[in-house]
């Protein structure tokens, strides 16, 4: 045995350890938990009453066992086994499976595998069995014995949200057990969360004194969740004149707190739908701005960038690809091409990091489709503005067709890895993730840019270019070297754009042309040639459409008014907001 | 002296090919769906499934009228998600190709406007996409979920497991507008009070209500107010969301939902527009226990259903028409209606002895006709609605739905509005 | 004073005005359905389709050819055209729709018991062809005159009115604007008393259709010949100078505008008689460009070259979307390219492009062997040479 094997042994060791599963093993069975067992098994089998109370009794005992059964009963992965003498067996199946894809049951009654007469360990795939079902009902009262045992949960969103529901039930008796918690509770968001639902529950007392410390303790903590029971108490007629004033002045003031969470709100949404505008026109911003084309194929180089994120994140899954039969047939065999990439397979942080790796592959595979088009169509259209219109709706066209035969009509699901779902809340107004995320990558994408063009030598060849291009070209500048890079810059943005929006909208043959009309507007109210003016517009429009939805309440007229506001605003600055000064005339 | 011979041997050909043309006997049936366009994702599917009834038919022998077995011959044309397109196509499969039946359409505004066309030329269409049902024209049978075939269970449902308060929200389009109408006024008729129905309201001159709900153009990408409303709207508890956004919308609204937090044990959200098919583009990792409704799922363990999925999955291996995608298929509720429509006209062809639109129309409204299909049997009405089974469903993280409640052979009833508006003027409101 | 190039044209257009309105017609009605020589009514509707698509070619043309203005936004007006004789055919439905109600079947299921104020003047053929005059006008007017004013031109004016159809698309499909939404218009029955369902009502409108765009053709051609013409033509060619030289550019873009803005909206108003539905996908951005691209293949400058492309293309969507329903949209935008690359003048400058090819082609040669002459082989020959 060398040196090298020891180490090795040692990583072998924690590699095992780390792929040790959470599944219910086997256990050795401690008094207690031995009781839970038969409790969860009899819950799983009786209906009714009967399981109301057993799902009480499961509720109170605070096992994490209780808590982990019955959440998969919600998920329908408990299975009921009709053993051969009739009757039913609670199991659940491991996460292990052999070779033919079956695992072993794991008995909820006493932990102990699945055997047949002759003692042998049975296995099942997963249509084999039936699992237990549930209707809603029962999976309230599931979810409420869930919420009792997550009172005392590690995780305090768990804790939060079982808080909230049983504040919302109008049970009283909870009053005691939420008052009880409450000296345990550390977490300020948690603790804020029980006193309302002690409120909300002291709402629905006889005592007019403790209704009326509720009432004013509800408007103390600003509880949106409370309004409807306000409401309803409030349409009580023998209410004592105090109270129905108590009343009247607490759900102002949570309408004035509503009021203000719109409002930070509605800026935030402002801000988000701003910097996903600009993240689409900055592509645009450059090649038009820049090179005076216009790139109707931009919607589509945002696709390219979307669809390579799934391209990813199923390398990382199952593999990935793709058949085409073209209706044409050489020597009798149609013509078929296909592609097959085998997937990695990969699980848990890993696979989560998918993201991560497909940020800069969106960039480079757009701007390599887009230095094709450059090279193949785009250089001969300079000075023809018009003309590159139309051809590159040509190209869209024709991209739009190979992206539904490569990866079919549908939409296609690509998932956000799961650091960038959930959501931050402040005083009630969420933030989510993936768009302060966004916004972020924005930003750096902002500096980014501007530090490629202010500060290197290919920003400066390519103001020059853009200035004026024939002198660039006597002063020696590679006119065509700096086109290509630029206009693939402007793709590749275009595509970092798409990996984003895969993870907010959908990913589709022609989701390019729901964001084509958007962008122009950004770029031409900004002002063309500049990147500081795409910003503000992008900013700008982004507000005013979510303020305008917040004010009408309808999402579209925003959109119309928006636009009929560009239009107006072109009047009064027809080329945008900041303009290159030249000595030219047009 | 070269030249005559080519012209011989193009002549003699040509002769070849028609004679062997004539040897089987065969009828034009028309498919009329949009395989470009918008409506691409969800039509193109409807396409493959009619090619595989089709050629199961076929395979079994064809169509026996007479003492004749006739061959399905499909005319595929693309109506590419442009509603003028879609009438002149199927005036062209009524009036050149002189098809015996069209199989097609999928949104409200198609099946309008190729409706006078159909009427003119007395054709027959056979419509399988849930709709609003405030049609009845005798050239179109309607395999389709009618809105007490859809909408109404799911609501009834609800409203038995205990829900209050319902937000409802569409795309803006005939379909959605007078779906939540008429949910508007059933649940009025079954007193829940419209503070408790969110989305607002528009109301005409004397205060009328005229439409309930939110609404959303198509494409329309940006949920993020429309899900903070909700997420207030359901704070009190005991709401859920009536969902009749269709198509592309629905990705960012749930991918919204799910970034907000929003779990369906929370607020429970019915989507009509949602199948098999769409979910596959949601993350549904993340929407476990959402709920659906439709006449079909895929996971029915009927042994008729296991059966058709399994010769539909060796029909994609082994079959070669251009465009059919054969990776992660999934079938839904309309491709299994459109299936099933083809079985029932087979089968009133077939009784009526003869595929002129009359007779078949005749056998048909006699009510005899059903088809037991993988979602179970299904019968046409005399007015050319269907009766079939109606499912709900949960999603599951595999994209497909568990079954928790079904209602056996729903008649389809059309024109519920003015059914609704009577309904209330005698309840007083 | 008459070159031969308008020779040409002015036979051709003759000759195909005679077939296009008067042969084709006679065919379809006169001769038995079955004979070889049978027009069907099918494909007498398709080419009064064609006939209106023509008509917004030319109006494009007109902006953009003549004029260097690039309108992404014609079909809105197409459409408005469209709508208002639509707001007319479903007033004259009457009861005969699927409720059998005196109001049009969507106002029905969206809730309305009575006719709403704005939909009263329509059951007047008169009101909705003067709507059909003054709303697009209108509207083409007041944003010409605020865009040429403020000197908005080239791309910016293009997107310019992209976002004015993309508006006026997402105010039409709100079912609140009364204008039937999504399902726009449809299930016409009569137009002026006569049924719309008849070959005869069909043939009459195809036969309108023929004439109109004869009338906008000759319109146009005598616009192109007098002095206002010449200016438009000028300013496609160098605006600032026609400025300098004291002519109000913007007056005349006005017009022009104004002008293709009316002839798209009589293209609009005769083509959804034929089609049988409006709906306000017609006003996307997507439909202005494929107008665009109708007149680019055609060949723009020219009068004729918008009517050969919308034909054309249209045609060849009508056979692709059958032939070949998958690989159709590759074809287009391929061709797209390719006209836009390789052939400038559209099909119409096809023939002038290929005889310049040739000269070119021969120029060249005859070069190459001048050079070879005049640049004999090396003295080595002289030394063989030798005076014996």
């Amino acid at each position: 045995m060398k040196l090298v094997s020891k180490p090795l042994f040692w990583w072998l060791g924690v590699l095992l350890c780390l792929k040790v599963d959470a599944a219910p093993a086997p256990s050795s069975g401690v008094e207690g938990t031995n009781v839970v067992r038969q409790e969860l098994a009899q819950a799983i089998l009786s209906n009714g009453a009967e399981q109301q109370e057993l799902l009480d009794k499961l509720a109170d005992t605070g096992s994490t066992l209780a808590s982990d059964v019955l959440d998969a009963w919600t998920m329908q992965e408990v299975y009921l086994y009709v053993a051969p003498d009739g009757s039913s067996v609670p199991v659940m199946l491991e996460s292990q499976q052999d070779a033919e894809g079956r695992s072993r049951a794991i008995r909820i009654d006493d932990g102990q595998f699945l055997k047949d007469a002759t003692g042998k360990e049975l296995r099942f795939g997963e249509s084999d069995l039936n699992p237990a079902s549930t209707d809603m009902r029962l999976r309230r009262a599931i979810q409420h014995a869930l919420d009792m045992l997550a009172l005392s949960d590690p995780d305090p969103d768990a804790r939060y949200a079982a808080v909230d529901k049983l504040g919302n039930s109008q049970n009283e008796s909870y009053i005691l057990l939420l008052q009880g918690r409450l000296a345990k509770e550390k977490n300020a968001q948690v603790k804020k969360g029980i006193k309302e639902a002690i409120a909300t529950l002291q709402l629905g007392d006889t005592n007019p004194a403790v209704q009326m410390a509720a009432v004013k303790q509800l408007a103390t903590l600003n509880s949106i969740g409370s309004l409807d029971n306000l409401n309803q108490l409030a349409a009580n007629t023998n209410n004592s004149p105090q109270l129905a004033k108590a009343i009247q002045s607490a759900i102002g003031s949570i309408n004035d707190h509503i009021w203000w969470v719109n409002f930070y709100g509605t800026i935030f949404h402002g801000i988000s739908l701003g910097s996903v505008l600009l993240l689409v026109a900055l592509g645009l911003a450059i090649t038009f701005g820049l090179m005076g084309i216009i790139n109707m194929a931009h919607g589509e180089m945002i696709a390219v960038g979307a669809y390579t994120t799934y391209v990813i994140q199923n390398i990382f899954g199952s593999g990935f690809g793709f058949n085409i039969t073209l209706p044409f047939s050489i020597m009798g065999k149609p013509i078929a091409f296909g592609l097959n990439l085998p997937g990695l397979n990969a699980t848990g942080w890993f696979y989560q990091s998918y993201f991560l790796f497909a940020i800069p592959l969106s960039f480079l595979t757009a701007a390599l489709v887009g230095l094709l088009l450059e090279r193949t169509i785009i250089q001969f259209l300079y000075r023809r503005p018009l003309e590159s219109l139309l051809a590159t709706w040509g190209v869209s066209l024709a991209l739009q067709q190979i992206f539904r035969m490569v990866f079919g009509a549908n939409n296609v699901q690509v998932n956000s890895p799961n650091w960038l779902l959930g959501h931050y809340t402040v005083d009630d107004v969420s933030f989510d993730y993936n768009r302060i995320f966004v916004i972020g990558f924005v930003i750096l994408i902002v500096i980014g840019t501007w530090l490629l063009l202010a500060k290197t030598r290919l920003g400066l060849l390519i103001r020059a270019v853009m200035q004026n291009r024939s002198m660039a070209s006597c002063m020696g500048v590679r006119t065509t070297r700096v086109n290509m890079l630029t206009f693939a810059f402007g793709s590749g943005l275009a595509g970092l754009a798409g990996a984003f929006l895969s993870q907010i909208g959908n990913v589709g043959p022609s989701m390019g042309q729901t964001y084509i009309v958007d962008s122009f507007m950004t770029v031409v109210v900004g002002g063309v040639g500049n990147i500081i003016g795409t910003v503000y517009s992008a900013l700008g429009i982004g507000t005013a459409d979510q303020v305008l939805q917040q004010l009408t309440g309808s999402p579209v007229t925003g959109k119309i008014v928006v636009l009929v506001c560009i239009i107006l605003f072109l009047q009064w600055k027809p080329s945008g907001l900041f303009t290159i000064r030249s000595r030219s005339l047009d | 002296m070269k030249k005559l011979l080519k012209l011989t041997t193009l002549a003699i050909a040509l002769a070849a090919i028609a004679i062997r043309g004539q040897a089987q006997d065969t009828v034009k049936v028309g498919v009329l769906h949009s395989l470009s366009g918008t409506m691409a994702i969800s039509e193109t599917s409807l396409r493959d499934m009619l090619l595989f009834a089709f050629d199961q038919i076929n395979a079994a022998g064809g169509i026996k009228v007479g003492d004749k077995m006739y061959k399905i011959e499909p005319v595929v044309v693309d109506g590419a998600s442009n509603w003028p397109l879609f009438a002149e196509k199927a005036k062209e499969l009524l009036e050149q190709d002189h098809v015996a039946v069209v199989f097609g359409c999928w949104t409200s505004v198609s099946r309008k406007s190729v409706l006078p066309v159909f009427e003119k030329d007395d054709g027959l269409l056979f419509y399988p996409v849930q709709f609003e049902g405030e049609e009845q024209s005798e050239n179109v049978v309607y395999t389709a979920e009618a809105v007490n075939q859809q909408a109404i269970p799911a609501v009834d449902y609800l409203l038995a497991q205990g829900v209050k308060k319902f937000y409802l929200l569409g795309t803006d389009y005939v379909y959605p507008r007078t779906t939540n109408l008429i949910l508007y006024k059933y649940l009025l008729a079954h007193g829940v009070s419209p503070e408790d129905i969110g989305g607002g309201f528009d109301k005409d001159d004397s205060g009328k209500v005229i439409s309930a709900g939110k609404y959303v153009p198509f494409g329309y990408t940006d949920f993020q107010q429309i899900v903070a409303d909700i997420k207030q709207f359901a704070a009190g508890g005991d709401a859920c969301v009536i969902n009749t956004i269709n198509g592309d919308s629905n990705v960012p609204f749930f991918k919204e939902i799910v970034a907000a937090g929003l779990t369906p044990d929370e607020c429970p959200i019915v989507s009509f527009s949602l199948a098999e098919d769409e979910l596959r583009s949601i993350p549904t990792k993340n929407l476990v226990g959402e709920l659906g409704c439709w006449s079909y799922f895929m996971s029915l363990k009927t042994p008729e259903n296991k059966d058709f999925l399994a010769k539909w999955n060796a029909w994609l291996q082994t079959e070669d028409y251009p465009g059919v995608v054969k990776e992660h298929r999934v079938v839904d509720s309309p491709m299994e209606l459109s299936y099933d429509g083809v079985y029932l006209w087979k089968e009133a062809v077939e009784k009526a002895g003869s595929f002129d639109v009359d007779a078949v129309r005749k056998v048909l409204d006699s009510g005899d006709i059903s088809f037991d299909g993988p979602s179970g049997k299904i019968t046409v009405q005399p007015n050319q609605y269907t009766t079939k089974n109606v499912y709900i469903g949960t999603t599951l993280a595999n994209g497909q739905f568990e079954i928790i409640k079904q209602f056996p052979q729903v008649v389809g009833e059309p024109w519920m509005l003015k059914k609704l508006d009577t309904e209330l003027a005698a309840q007083g409101k | 004073m008459w070159r031969k190039s308008t020779k040409i044209e002015l036979i051709a257009v003759t000759a195909a005005a005679v077939i296009i309105i008067i042969i084709l017609p006679c065919l379809n009605a006169y001769t038995a359905a079955g004979s070889w020589l049978h027009i069907s009514d099918f494909s007498i509707n398709v080419y009064g389709k064609y006939l209106c698509y023509a008509m917004l070619a030319i109006s494009v043309d007109l902006l953009w050819g003549y004029t260097g203005l690039l309108s992404l936004g014609q079909a809105l007006f197409f459409s408005l055209g469209g709508y208002m004789m639509g707001m007319y055919l479903m007033r004259m439905i009457g009861s005969l729709g699927q409720y059998h109600e005196p109001i049009p079947d969507f106002l029905v299921f969206l809730g309305w018991s009575n006719l709403p104020y704005v939909w009263k003047p329509f059951s007047s053929f008169a009101f909705a062809m003067l709507m059909a005059v003054l709303l697009p006008g209108l509207l083409s007017g007041i944003f010409g005159y605020l865009a040429f004013r403020s000197r908005i031109r080239g791309v910016y004016f293009s997107i310019l009115t992209q976002a004015l159809t993309y508006a006026a698309c997402l105010l039409f499909f709100r079912n609140s604007l009364l204008m039937g939404g999504n399902n726009g218009f449809t299930d016409f029955k009569f137009i002026l008393g006569h049924n719309l369902d008849s070959s005869a009502t069909q043939r009459g409108l195809y036969i309108c259709s023929g004439v109109a765009l004869l009338l906008v053709y000759l319109f146009c051609k005598w616009l192109t010949t007098t002095k206002f013409g010449k200016i438009q033509r000028a300013i496609r060619d160098s605006e600032n100078r026609v400025l300098f030289s004291g002519y109000s550019t913007a007056n005349f873009k006005l017009f022009v505008f104004v002008l293709a803005a009316l002839i798209a909206s009589l293209g609009g108003l005769l083509y959804v008689p034929q089609v049988g539905i409006i709906n306000p996908s017609e006003m996307e951005p997507a439909r202005s460009l494929e107008a665009v691209m109708w007149v680019a293949v055609g060949g723009r400058g020219t009068l004729v070259g918008p009517i050969l492309g919308a034909f054309l293309v249209n045609a060849l969507k009508s056979w692709a979307t059958r032939a070949y329903p998958d690989l159709w949209l590759l074809f287009l935008g391929g061709m797209f390219i390719l006209v836009t690359l390789f052939m400038p003048k559209g099909v119409i400058g096809l023939p002038a492009q290929l005889a310049a090819l040739k000269k070119k082609f021969i120029a060249r040669k005859a070069s190459l062997a001048k050079t070879v002459e005049s640049n004999p082989p090396p003295a080595a020959e002289k030394t063989l040479v030798k005076p014996e």
